[in-house]
């Protein structure tokens, strides 16, 4: 039965954050167990002292290569990239050991995907500083991945309670994310969307386009990106026999989004479909001054090889308590696992 | 009993749902019972909103005739039948519906400005039928600066746990750059901590501000706006001794201010501000406009051409409107009070 589920290689993250313990912590759940057979991509040391710092009671395992694998409910097997050890990382303090780690990590967990040698890959978050300081020409885990894998058309599906969000441009400061809105970029996030569902298993998905300017420029009053571009990509996607409409005013497009009036939102640029996403999945706690839940999840579009996410930073000030949730790790494990069911089955 | 302001309802273009709206709100007893009622507008299109949704007539209407007067009764219509050819039928912006609309709201101000009103709310007009009677306003808010001479005003919206204001308002999305300095997130700032102190009992209030580019650039990384603009406009409020932090990551810090963190938030574009608004508080936000010397309230809807007629408009933000324009009314009243009582000779 077991052999059945999808092989997962989950990243590390950077050493210092909070992702080899809510790693940790999400692979004593039986949940994840029950959908996938998971396997981490780092160090040993820093996944043990994880471990540790969580409670968690699984044997940290060393193993050369994905064939090697128990998947043994009780232990946590790591295939090394680069082994840093425990004594060259300070919790909670950006490095360029750590940088360097976190890289390798996700590196070698492209790797093992493009030989197939797992389904899918799940990535913690790493610091973009760190991997500049570690000379990573890469500012996050978009551009690693379309680097590796070769992939042109890529996006990033951001998802939360429901909430489904693609966007035609993410970090880039807002200017140049105007400048991104071209009808052949809004369509070919379109079509990524169409496509994401679809791998969800959503036969016919219902996508809704939200507008760039104010009011999606009301006429034109404010702006003449939706008529020059967004109408056209809408149009060209439609006339390909995807149900997609809009632009709407993107104010309160996300309320009607979260009324269930489609599958999938495409948006314009990182906050747009951010803000939505996180008032939804995000709570915070202003009496302890810390995040009392952190729901949502990125999954990549357009690579060959399946890539989520969860949604969160490093967490350096959460890094070493125990504290940080994995309740985003595990939504992002189990979206792994069914696009990986979905993409056999096909 | 607390004092009974005198409320000015401006009906807003006679196509959209204004009336309707008006009519909805006011049909509640208690809302008539706290405040007097001078609505600017037409009484053929107020009785059809009245008719649909089985409500008696229940205000004094009186011709408009050039002259504005005070009144004894609960509710009075002032009627312009000049305009009344339109007829609700049209459902979409017009040359005519955008002079009526013109002169319901520079009645409703001159009565401000006179005295005969506490207040004034606005229900929706079409920005399209301003600019077809040729006015170039581009909303409620710059017209009622221009016309009580107010050169520092700023658009806030409040509903539910969120207090937002917009540093830019409706400004195409690739324009914000000529509009975006100092001066233009300093004066939000201020008038939002005034207005938190001195309409809504915050006495030593919270602010924060959003970033302009995703991760609120990230210490540069994406856009420059935070260090160049952002940052030194809190830098000068502070120094006046106004608490306010930021710049923050804008896909985070609406749902801090949710969930108590800050009291309210200054927001660098339209729909930074707006998504979180509508998401957290749809059919129950106020607009309201700082700094200007007369209150003016408004429901943060729009004129819904397409509802026009079929009685299914919610009233819940035009009521949310008017209540809160009359607490306003009622504070401004006391605080004139305590001050004539303070200055008054022993």
């Amino acid at each position: 039965m077991s052999e059945n589920l999808p092989i997962i290689g989950i990243s590390m993250g950077d050493p210092a954050g909070v992702g080899p313990e809510i790693i940790a912590k999400a692979l004593g759940r039986p949940r994840v167990r029950e959908i996938c057979r998971p396997v981490v991509v780092g160090s040993a040391d820093v996944m043990r002292a994880a471990g540790m710092i969580v409670g968690a009671r699984l044997a940290v395992r060393e193993i050369p290569s994905v064939d090697q694998a128990t998947f043994a409910h009780d232990a946590m097997e790591v295939i090394p990239a680069d082994p840093i050890p425990m004594a060259q990382v300070q919790i909670g303090k950006v490095s360029a050991a750590a940088g360097r780690a976190a890289f390798e990590a996700v590196r070698k967990v492209i790797e093992l995907a493009m030989r197939r040698q797992i389904d899918a890959t799940v990535t913690v978050p790493i610091h973009k500083e760190a991997l500049a300081l570690a000379g990573c020409p890469y500012p996050g885990h978009t551009e690693i991945f379309g680097e590796l894998t070769g992939a042109r058309d890529v996006a990033m599906m951001l998802a939360a309670n429901g909430l489904r969000v693609v966007h035609v441009s993410t970090h880039v400061s807002l200017r140049e994310a105007c400048d991104r809105v071209t009808a052949d970029r809004v369509y070919k996030t379109i079509e990524l969307a169409h496509d994401a569902c679809r791998e969800l298993g959503i036969q016919q998905p219902k996508i809704g386009v939200a507008g760039l300017n104010p009011h999606a420029s009301d006429g034109g009053l404010f702006g003449d990106e939706e008529r020059v571009h967004i109408i056209p990509a809408v149009e060209r996607a439609r006339q390909q026999g995807m149900n997609v409409s809009g632009p709407f005013p993107p104010d309160t497009f996300f309320a009607m989004a979260i009324g269930g009036a489609w599958d999938v939102c495409v948006a314009m640029y990182h906050d747009q479909g951010h803000i939505p996403v996180k008032i939804k999945g995000f709570r915070f706690d202003a009496t302890k001054g810390a995040w009392s839940s952190i729901n949502g999840i990125n999954v990549s579009l357009g690579l060959p090889i399946i890539r989520t996410s969860v949604d969160h930073g490093t967490a350096f000030d959460q890094a070493g308590h125990g504290t940080a949730s994995d309740e985003s790790l595990v939504e992002a494990i189990d979206y792994a696992a069914r696009m990986a069911r979905h993409r056999r089955n096909r | 009993m607390s004092y009974r302001p005198t409320i000015a309802i401006t009906m807003g273009d006679p196509a959209g749902i204004g009336p309707e709206v008006i009519v909805k709100a006011l049909a509640d007893p208690i809302l008539r019972h706290r405040a007097r009622y001078i609505i600017y507008g037409m009484n053929e299109l107020l009785a059809y909103a009245a008719d649909l949704a089985e409500f008696d007539v229940f205000w004094w209407r009186d011709q408009s005739n050039g002259r504005l007067r005070s009144y004894p009764h609960d509710v009075v219509v002032v009627d312009y039948d000049q305009y009344s050819v339109l007829g609700s039928a049209i459902r979409a912006p017009s040359r005519i519906g955008g002079q009526a609309s013109m002169r319901f709201c520079l009645d409703a101000i001159e009565a401000a400005n006179l005295n005969i009103v506490d207040a004034v709310v606005t229900a929706p007009i079409a920005k399209e039928s301003w600019k077809l009677a040729g006015y170039g306003y581009p909303g409620h808010t710059e017209l009622f600066a221009d016309r009580t001479n107010s050169r520092r005003f700023a658009m806030m919206f409040a509903g539910g746990p969120l207090k937002v204001v917009l540093a830019t308002v409706h400004v195409p999305l690739n324009s914000l750059w000529g509009r975006l300095n100092i001066g233009a997130v300093f004066t939000p700032i201020e008038l939002l901590h005034r207005a938190l102190v001195d309409w809504f009992d915050i006495p030593a209030p919270h602010i924060a501000v959003a970033g302009l580019n995703p991760h609120a650039s990230e210490n540069g990384q994406f856009g420059d706006e935070e260090e160049r603009i952002i940052t030194p406009a809190i830098m000068m409020a502070r120094e006046q001794g106004i608490n306010v932090t930021g710049p923050y990551p804008p896909d985070t810090v609406f749902l801090q201010a949710r969930d108590g963190r800050f009291d309210a938030v200054v927001a660098m574009y339209h729909d930074q501000g707006l998504i979180p608004v509508k998401l957290l508080a749809f059919d129950q936000a106020v607009n309201l406009t700082i700094g200007l010397p007369i209150i003016r309230t408004s429901p943060d809807h729009g004129t819904a051409f397409d509802l026009v007629g079929r009685n299914k408009a919610n009233p819940g933000s035009m009521r949310a409107a008017i209540d809160m324009a009359i607490n306003l009314a009622i504070k401004r009243r006391l605080r004139q009070n305590a001050s004539a009582g303070a200055s008054r000779p022993r």
